[in-house]
Order: C-alpha cells, then sequence, then structure tokens
C-alpha cells in the first residue's frame, strides 16, 4: 500500500467514533420516518467498512481519493421493503431527512438497457446535517436483495469469473424476480381497492352484495353493527364493556348459512330480541359488572341456533367452533341449553 | 382466597384457591401484577381449586390476558369449573382465553 493509502486509513481509524456516532443517529432516524410514515419493511441495517475492507479498496482505486471525505461508502445503510413502490416512498422520505449528493447517487433500476437485467437497488449518497462524512443508503425490495446477495455469492465470492452461461441465467433470474415485484406491488393495490369497494358498500348499507369474508367481516365490524345489543346487555347490570376480537365469529356465522354481510345484519334483527332475552335472564341474578363486546353476537348465535333446532348439539359445536373441542364444553352446551329453554322463544 | 407461583419447567403455573371476590383480587392484585411482569413467558391460570370469580377476578385475568398478548407471551387457564365456565360465557368472554 502507497503513503497515501497510509495516511487515509489513519485517517479513518482516528474517525471511526464519528462514523459510530453517524450510524447510530441515521439508523434512529430512519427508524423513526418509517414508524411515522407507516411503512413496514423487512429489514433496516447498517454497517461500517472494516480497516481489512477499506485497504482492499485503496489497494484498487486509492489514487482515486484525495481525503477519507472522498469515500461515500464506509457506512452503508440499507433498507429491505416488501413494495417495489415503497422503495420510492422511502427514497422521498430520505430526501427529506438527509442532504442528498445527486451526482453520486445512482438508481440502478434506471440503469439498465431495454433488454437487460440484473442488480436492481436504489444508491443515494447523503449526508446528515452536520457532519463532514457522507454515507451511503441503498434502498431495494427483498427480492432484489435475495438476487444481489445470491449474485454477489455465485459470482464474486469464489473469485474466478464465472461463464457467459451461468451468468446469462443468474441475469435472467433478475428479469423474472423484477415481474414478481412488480405482480406483487400490482395486488396490494388491487386488494387495497377491494378493502376500501368493501368499505364504501358497508357503509352505503349495501350489505347484500358483499360477501362474507375475513376481509368484509373486519369492515363491517368498524361499523360496530352489535353495539346497540352489547349496550342493552351492559345496562342490565351498569356494567362495562371490554373490546374483544370478534374475527372468530367468523366460522360460526358461515356455519349458520350467512354467505353476505346482510345475511349478517338480517341474522342480527332477526334474533336481537331474543338474544336480549337470553342476556337479561343469565345476567340478572348476578353482580357481574363487565362484559366483552362478543357478548352480543355470542347471544344471536346461540339463539340462532336453537331457534333453528340445533339443540344441544348445535350448541356444542358452537363453543367447539368458539372455544376448541374440549370436554367442557358438552357441560357448557347442556347448561345453555338449560337456562334457555326457560325462555319465550323456546316454548 | 390463596395463590401460588410456581415453575413447572420453562411454564409459570399460578393456582388459585378459594373465592376470587372483590376483596381477594384487591389481595391477590401484587401476585397478578408479578406474574404479568413475565408475561412474555408461558403462563398457566390453575383454577382447579378456584371456586368463585367475581367482575373484580375476570378484570385480573383480563390484564394479565393483555399484557401477554402485548409481550408475546402464551395465556391458558386451566381445570375451571362449570359455573366460572358459564360466568365466562355469561359476560361473553369464553373465547377470548385459551381454556385448557
Amino acid at each position: 500500500m502507497d503513503l497515501h493509502s497510509e495516511f487515509i486509513l489513519e485517517e479513518f481509524r482516528d474517525a471511526m467514533p464519528v462514523f459510530e456516532k453517524m450510524q447510530a443517529e441515521v439508523m434512529q432516524q430512519l427508524r423513526d420516518a418509517l414508524a411515522r410514515n407507516g411503512l413496514v419493511v423487512t429489514a433496516v441495517e447498517s454497517r461500517i467498512k472494516t480497516e481489512e475492507s477499506l485497504a482492499g479498496k485503496l489497494a484498487l482505486k486509492g489514487s482515486k481519493y484525495t481525503t477519507l471525505s472522498d469515500i461515500t461508502d464506509i457506512l452503508g445503510a440499507r433498507i429491505i421493503t416488501f413494495y417495489t413502490d415503497d422503495v420510492d416512498r422511502i427514497a422521498a422520505m430520505a430526501e427529506k431527512l438527509f442532504e442528498i449528493d445527486w451526482t453520486n447517487s445512482v438508481d440502478k433500476r434506471k440503469l439498465h438497457q431495454l433488454d437487460s437485467f440484473g442488480y436492481n437497488s436504489l444508491h443515494y449518497i447523503c449526508r446528515l446535517p452536520g457532519y463532514e462524512y457522507r454515507f451511503e443508503l441503498q434502498l431495494r425490495t427483498t427480492l432484489q436483495h435475495a438476487w444481489a446477495s445470491i449474485n454477489h455469492d455465485t459470482g464474486y465470492k469464489s473469485g474466478v469469473e464465472i461463464p457467459r452461461e451461468y451468468m446469462r441465467r443468474i441475469n435472467r433470474l433478475a428479469g423474472l424476480l423484477e415481474m414478481a415485484d412488480d405482480e406483487f406491488s400490482r395486488i396490494r393495490t388491487e386488494i387495497t381497492d377491494y378493502r376500501r369497494r368493501v368499505q364504501q358498500l358497508v357503509q352505503n348499507g349495501k350489505l347484500d352484495d358483499v360477501l362474507l369474508d375475513g376481509d368484509t367481516f373486519r369492515s363491517y365490524l368498524k361499523v360496530r353493527p352489535f353495539e346497540r345489543l352489547n349496550q342493552r346487555i351492559a345496562a342490565i347490570n351498569q356494567a362495562e364493556i371490554q373490546d374483544v376480537p370478534l374475527i372468530r365469529y367468523l366460522r360460526v356465522l358461515k356455519a349458520l348459512g350467512c354467505n353476505t354481510l346482510g345475511d349478517v345484519s338480517r341474522l342480527r334483527n332477526e334474533y336481537e330480541e331474543d338474544a336480549y332475552a337470553l342476556a337479561r335472564h343469565q345476567l340478572g341474578n348476578t353482580d357481574l359488572d363487565i362484559v366483552s363486546s362478543a357478548v352480543g353476537l355470542q347471544n344471536i348465535c346461540i339463539v340462532c341456533i336453537l331457534k333453528q333446532g340445533g339443540g344441544k348439539i348445535g350448541l356444542l359445536r358452537f363453543f367447539n367452533a368458539l372455544n376448541g373441542h374440549n370436554t367442557q364444553n358438552e357441560e357448557l352446551a347442556e347448561l345453555t341449553y338449560n337456562q334457555a329453554s326457560n325462555l319465550p322463544f323456546m316454548k | 382466597m390463596t395463590i401460588q407461583i410456581e415453575n413447572e419447567g420453562s411454564v409459570l403455573v399460578a393456582r388459585l384457591a378459594g373465592r376470587l371476590d372483590t376483596a381477594a383480587a384487591v389481595e391477590i392484585t401484587p401476585d397478578i401484577q408479578a406474574l404479568a411482569e413475565q408475561a412474555d413467558k408461558h403462563i398457566v391460570l390453575d383454577c382447579s381449586a378456584l371456586e368463585y370469580i367475581s367482575s373484580s377476578g375476570l378484570r385480573l385475568f383480563l390484564t394479565l390476558r393483555k399484557e401477554s398478548a402485548a409481550k408475546g407471551g402464551k395465556l391458558q387457564v386451566r381445570a375451571i369449573s362449570a359455573d366460572i365456565r358459564q360466568v365466562f360465557m355469561m359476560t361473553g368472554f369464553i373465547s377470548l382465553f385459551e381454556i385448557v
């Protein structure tokens, strides 16, 4: 190594505490900004170049650099996203956080010829305000990262140039993954559109147009369709209502013949009064002053099963569906049946 | 009302015995808080000797469940009597807990 490179290495050793401080700040700012923007990513990672790696770089092209400040990847940070459009969103976020050295930043995604495929990544050379040294921020998708890692492993690790035939196959895979990335992004956009449409139908009360599934049931629950019944039940003992997830009831509702949200709505309207009567009968003689937000829907299901002639077996299936198979569910079904049998809707 | 907390391998087992009424709930709150601090673990509430549960008792169970969910732990309720199971059902909490 020549003397000039030795000087740069010496500068690197002295500047290590600065790079460590910079690394902590960059990571903190990136994580905070991702959280603020509601961006969920696969990984946020960083590293400071090792002395050995820097020495190797200087040995190859040391004359290119006047001082340590000319080397922009001593600190490298990387964000790996799920979706390709998140790369652009995070790039916009980074532009607000850091000073971008546009001359040295490069969007590798735009460098390919129309008929070539390969390394895809966005590289920003950034500066954290108040710091002399710049750092590199790489943004890529999980699939781009997988390709780059495997390509690095097969292409460079051995130090032997690999034949053109294998390079072609590796690059062909880059094209395939680019298509997969685009398709994942399209699917996400379409699912978001679908959810929006469902929410609109729910809000407009067009429930018969919405098939019952996990997504649509969640949207329906946002309009709190069982709240009025829950409040009536809570009023029996002036109880507080604790919010609990109701998604487990989806399979019960399907088993009860509900195919659309309209069916669920009709089920509620039809059995609400009897569900309330059951709750009053059960809770009226107790001092229980806490109920869950599932109590209304639970009682609607019980009443529906009993009125449709499901009997104890139907109730057992219901409790098994909710709690998993359990020998004590039989006892619970028996008890619930006996309690309900005194109520007018069972006569 | 008593509560005994023991380690069974990697599982924390809290054995509840007696009547968990409002006064007893106040009495065992520190024990439940101690359990909540370790809610990242697998916790079993053994109710085989629990005779009665009040709303205050239910609230303690709910606190523990919330902590367990937040910390990525596991909470199971073991061997509840028919009466207590009925309380869980009447209040709509039966599907919230893993009852074994």
